[in-house]
């Protein structure tokens, strides 16, 4: 291999270098034809040059550091040779007695054989663990604490031990730090005089309207009511608990009548809904339905085909006068025709104006009446335009419905007001006074509606009673 | 001609209107929210005028808002507190189902919540303009402080209510605002005047509700949540006008009169005290102690524009006024168990009345019934056991009737288990040839200062006439004569009192008064019917249809007398005819 060569070339190079390993020389087996390779882009450079021989080099240094605790070639031969002289007579010299003492203590002695496996091999020490030592941001921290140090000095005390200062002596004093906002339905709740004078606004306005400060104005056309009728609107005279005789029946012919429109309404629906009887199918329209068109169909062809060609007919006189092209003369006198008609017309006009002069008077008076039309127009669509107000609008799927009038017959008047049995509900009242007022709009409860159908399963126990 | 074609729907009132559904994307919020939204803002539903065309041709019915409006919603600082309510609710659910017991607790303590201040103040700019729209607060209040608690509504939102009707009452009680009373069958209407401006309320009847089904409590709860903020400013505001500590204080005289009558252990202290306001029959405190009833006479000037005529309307009116508020001053009522309580009591001590009652049917009742002071008692029950000779017995109508009568009434017609008169609507105004029920009729008169005796005449010939029909009855027939000749002396000692002197002379000078006043009506009169002659054609036939209108009113109206007449006939022969048999 190329590469082994360049090893050898690399090592070669080095003076004194001695090579740990012991190179098996077998670059010169595949030395084949060298493979041509344009070394113009770096991406070439980096596949295709070799450099395996340093590689080897290196890694055999690095070899011989972990094995050794340094390079062979500097080492002194005393440290690599020792001469043998066979083995020493110590052993022999010692006692025999104490052999298995000693065998013990060797054993003792001797380290575990786990420790040895993780003893660490190399003569390299480990690198130092920098991280270990290095303690993060630690320039700005050590300027910080320099910082509060001084600060300290001066006696500044930082923002935390202000704050828990202030709560402490805020719990002495028993008297919460922050407070909580209360919710809107909680009795005890304080008022205060919202409409007072408030602390004229020092600050810029542009400042506060880029921080949100300053409130939106509220547009005009929101402080207008959405209806004229009052909030309350008070219960006819006879919805008194003891009323009088004829405003009780004036109430009751009211409720009366809006009862018998509901009920006309009723009717009409159910009469129009109901089935004609004239237009059931009798037995003969039955019959005379399933025998259409299976007798005397010769005649009804028939009398369609003599339609159809007089038809055809019609059309084509049509188009063959509109095909005629008017003569030269025709055109002229349409012409002059048009041209005399246009002169008198206007003959007419100036003789009307002049006319019009002595018809001053019933001009006059056709004037005034037209103005007087308009002003009553004017008037009637102002009235309904202020009839409108008062209306409920349709404000959504569901139109407004009024209320059931609430109305005590005579028979259920109480005499006194222990007696009394309050008519209506006033929830109801205050509610149904909304959606006419247009503040809501009228809506229906939703439906309950199941997911799933409903399963009926017959329990045992149900079973063994029945 | 050239140009961009126009497309549909980019203009106009297409663009001034928004659905409801997309002002509630706009807005990020759920239907609800945007309810309660649009509900304390004040933004109600716009019906456009071309629906087709705002709803960009189809024409399903949509509610639709103004653009601009929900544009002005955006800013709203609350629409952020509906979000953190929403992921508070989101959190809160998450820890019951994980069963974090202590999250929950965490959760429930930093509960959001928001204030409806800036956009009370937003809303009404000025102090009036609450007044002015407190009507539906107070309705809402009043209502919402009737409920049981049952769980249709927080029991706090019903105590606030409470709360803030009782200082309404204690106002109004102080400042001696009322105007009217009616009783009807829904409930207590008043009407009051309250710096200038006239408020209307309705008050539910204290007894249990049934729920009705078909009203969204959500929405209404809604409308209570911003109606108690408004009430409660607007309440401080006035107490402070009245000069009375808010919240109220009762006054520390009346309070030691209630304290001895006070049992221990009836409630706790800050309970007790609630209802002691509550009762209405103590006086507040107030920051300055003034002396009670200093009124300055007011200067009138006449404002640019205003005749003396004007003037001394107005001033009249005053003074009747003034003479209203003091109705029931001196007075010391007493009501029995099973009258209305808290209305009674209300509206005695709105028109300078004492009241007091049982001390175990409420607390805070000031004297005993054993008080010989007190002059009436008020009772609805058909008969008394144990009766005090020198109080009147009355039922409750009577006290609502002088208040819209502006007079104390004579009481005869209102005792024990008589039959009576009805208790008409104060809040008609009839016009000139409406017709007007003869109670109603009496009533002028006697506002007037008529003696009455001249209407009752022929009621008194009916009564006489009954007497020749039934001598039996003598005895209970001499009751009633004792009660009447009672009522005919009270009466003239009433006048006195006011300083009328019974006409019992005849004076020789008053038949050329009458004289001069003929010849002026007569004058009066020449001159209109010369008017008519002079004019024109086309304003003649006007009048003439005003006349006929009138006319035709008049007759209607005189119908309707005719009728009641023939009614009333017709009930009177009845009773004779019951009582004959009776007494056969």
């Amino acid at each position: 291999m190329a590469a082994a060569r360049k090893h050898k070339r690399v090592a070669v190079s080095q003076p004194g270098f001695l090579s740990l390993k012991s190179s098996t020389d077998t670059s010169e087996l595949n030395i084949g034809r060298k493979k041509r390779v344009n070394k113009n882009k770096k991406k070439n450079w980096n596949k295709f040059s070799d450099i395996q021989d340093v590689e080897e080099f290196l890694d055999d240094v690095r070899l011989q550091e972990r094995a050794t605790g340094g390079l062979i070639a500097d080492k002194s031969d005393d440290s690599l040779f020792f001469l043998d002289i066979g083995e020493s007579k110590k052993k022999e010299s010692l006692p025999t007695g104490g052999e298995e003492e000693d065998k013990k203590k060797r054993k003792n002695k001797r380290p575990l054989k786990v420790d040895l496996i993780l003893q660490a091999n190399s003569h390299i020490p480990a690198p130092k663990d920098i991280l270990a030592h290095q303690q993060p941001n630690a320039k700005k921290l050590r300027r910080k604490q320099e910082q509060a140090e001084q600060l300290a000095a001066k006696g500044v005390v930082p923002r935390r031990e202000r704050l828990l200062e202030l709560r402490r002596a805020a719990f002495a004093a028993g008297t919460p730090v922050r407070e909580k906002t209360v919710p809107n339905n909680n009795p005890e709740r304080a008022y205060y005089d919202l409409w007072g004078d408030q602390p004229a606004e020092t600050a810029d306005g542009f400042y506060l309207e880029q921080t949100k400060k300053k409130p939106v104005k509220r547009p005009e056309k929101l402080n207008e009511r959405p209806s004229e009728l009052p909030a309350i609107e008070v219960i006819a005279p006879g919805g008194s608990y003891n009323p009088d005789f004829f405003s009780h029946q004036e109430l009751l012919r009211e409720a009366h009548e809006v009862e018998v429109k509901k009920l006309k309404a009723e009717e009409r629906l159910e009469r129009q809904l109901a089935v004609n009887r004239q237009e059931l199918a009798t037995e003969e329209t039955t019959f005379k339905e399933q025998i259409q068109g299976l007798l005397d169909e010769e005649e009804q062809d028939e009398g369609v085909a003599d339609e159809m060609a007089g038809d055809e007919e019609d059309t084509g006189m049509v188009s063959s006068s509109q095909q005629e092209k008017k003569t030269e003369r025709q055109r002229k006198k349409e012409k002059a025709d048009k041209l005399k008609e246009q002169q008198r017309r206007t003959e007419r006009e100036v003789t009307s104006k002049r006319q019009q002069l002595f018809q001053l008077r019933s001009i006059q008076l056709e004037l005034k009446k037209r103005e007087q039309r308009t002003r009553l127009r004017q008037s009637r669509r102002k009235a309904l335009q202020l009839a409108q107000k008062t209306q409920p609008r349709r404000l959504g799927r569901l139109k407004f419905q009024n209320p059931d009038l609430d109305v005590q017959l005579s028979d259920e008047l109480a005499g006194s007001l222990r007696r009394l049995k309050p008519e209506g509900s006033v929830l109801k009242d205050r509610f149904k006074s909304f959606q006419k007022r247009n503040m809501i709009e009228p809506r229906e409860r939703a439906k309950f509606k199941r997911k799933y159908k409903l399963k009926y399963v017959e329990k045992r126990a149900f079973k063994a009673i029945t | 001609m050239g140009g961009l074609q126009k497309k549909k729907y980019e203009s106009g009132s297409a663009t001034n209107y928004i659905t409801r559904n997309k002002a509630r994307k706009k807005l990020q919020l759920s239907l609800a929210d945007f309810r309660r939204l649009c509900i304390l803002k004040g933004i109600y539903p716009h019906e456009p005028k071309h629906k087709k065309k705002v709803n960009k041709g189809s024409t399903a019915p949509r509610t639709f808002y103004l653009l601009k409006d929900i544009r002005f919603l955006l800013h709203e600082p609350i629409v952020g507190r509906f979000r953190e309510y929403k992921v508070f609710v989101r959190k809160l659910r998450k820890a019951y189902g994980k069963a974090e017991w202590t999250g929950v607790q965490r959760l429930r303590d930093n509960k959001p919540s928001y204030k409806l201040d800036h956009i009370v103040k937003e809303r009404y700019p000025t102090f009036i303009d609450a007044v002015r729209d407190v009507d539906d607060a107070l309705a809402m209040c009043f209502l919402f402080s009737t409920f049981a608690r049952t769980g249709k509504c927080h029991v706090q939102t019903i105590q606030l209510c409470r709360r803030l009707t009782v200082e309404w009452m204690n106002y109004i009680i102080t400042s001696r605002a009322l105007r009217k009373v009616f009783l009807s069958i829904k409930g207590i209407y008043y009407q009051a005047e309250v710096l200038g401006q006239t408020v209307t309320w309705l008050v539910p009847y204290q007894f249990a509700h049934d729920h009705p089904t078909d009203v969204d409590y959500r929405v209404m709860a809604t409308f209570t949540e911003l109606y108690t903020t408004i009430m409660g400013f607007v309440n401080y505001r006035l107490y402070q006008t009245l000069n009375l500590t808010y919240p109220p204080k009762l006054d520390i005289k009346s309070e030691a009169g209630l304290k001895a009558e006070h049992e221990e252990g009836y409630a706790m202290d800050s309970e007790s005290y609630m209802e002691k306001l509550s009762a209405l029959s103590a006086s507040l405190a107030r920051v300055v102690n003034t002396a009670e009833e200093e009124e300055a006479e007011a200067d009138h000037f006449p404002a640019e524009g205003e005749d003396v005529a004007d003037l001394e309307a107005r001033e009249k009116e005053q003074k009747e006024q003034d003479a209203q508020k003091r109705l029931f001053e001196g007075l010391k009522f007493y009501l029995n168990r099973e009258v209305p309580r808290e209305s009674l009591a209300f509206v005695i001590r709105c028109f300078g009345g004492q009241v007091s009652w049982d001390k175990s049917l409420c607390i805070g009742g000031t004297y005993e019934v054993t008080d010989e002071t007190i002059t009436h008692h008020i009772v609805d029950r058909p008969s008394i056991d144990k009766q005090y000779i020198n109080r009147y017995y009355i039922q409750p109508q009577w006290v609502y009737d002088s208040i819209n009568g502006k007079v104390k009434l004579p009481v005869e017609d209102y005792f024990l288990g008589v039959n009576l008169p009805p208790h008409l609507s104060p809040f008609v105004e009839e016009k000139e040839g409406d017709y007007v029920p003869p109670e109603k009729l009496k009533l002028m008169a006697l506002q007037r200062g008529e003696q009455p005796g001249e209407e009752d005449e022929d009621d008194e010939e009916d009564e006489e006439e009954e007497e020749e029909d039934d001598d039996d009855e003598e005895e209970e027939e001499m009751d009633e004569e004792e009660a009447e000749e009672e009522s005919n002396l009270k009466k003239i000692e009433h006048q006195r009192g006011q300083g009328k002197v019974p006409s019992v002379k005849v004076t020789p000078g008053k038949v050329k008064h009458e004289d001069r006043k003929r010849t002026e009506q007569e004058e009066q009169a020449e001159e209109k019917r010369l008017a008519i002659m002079m004019m024109k054609k086309k304003e003649k036939y006007l009048y003439d249809k005003i006349m006929f209108g009138k006319k035709r009113k008049v007759r209607e109206a005189n119908k309707l007398t005719a009728k009641r007449k023939a009614h009333d006939d017709a009930t009177k022969t009845d009773k004779k005819q019951k009582k004959a048999k009776k007494t056969q």
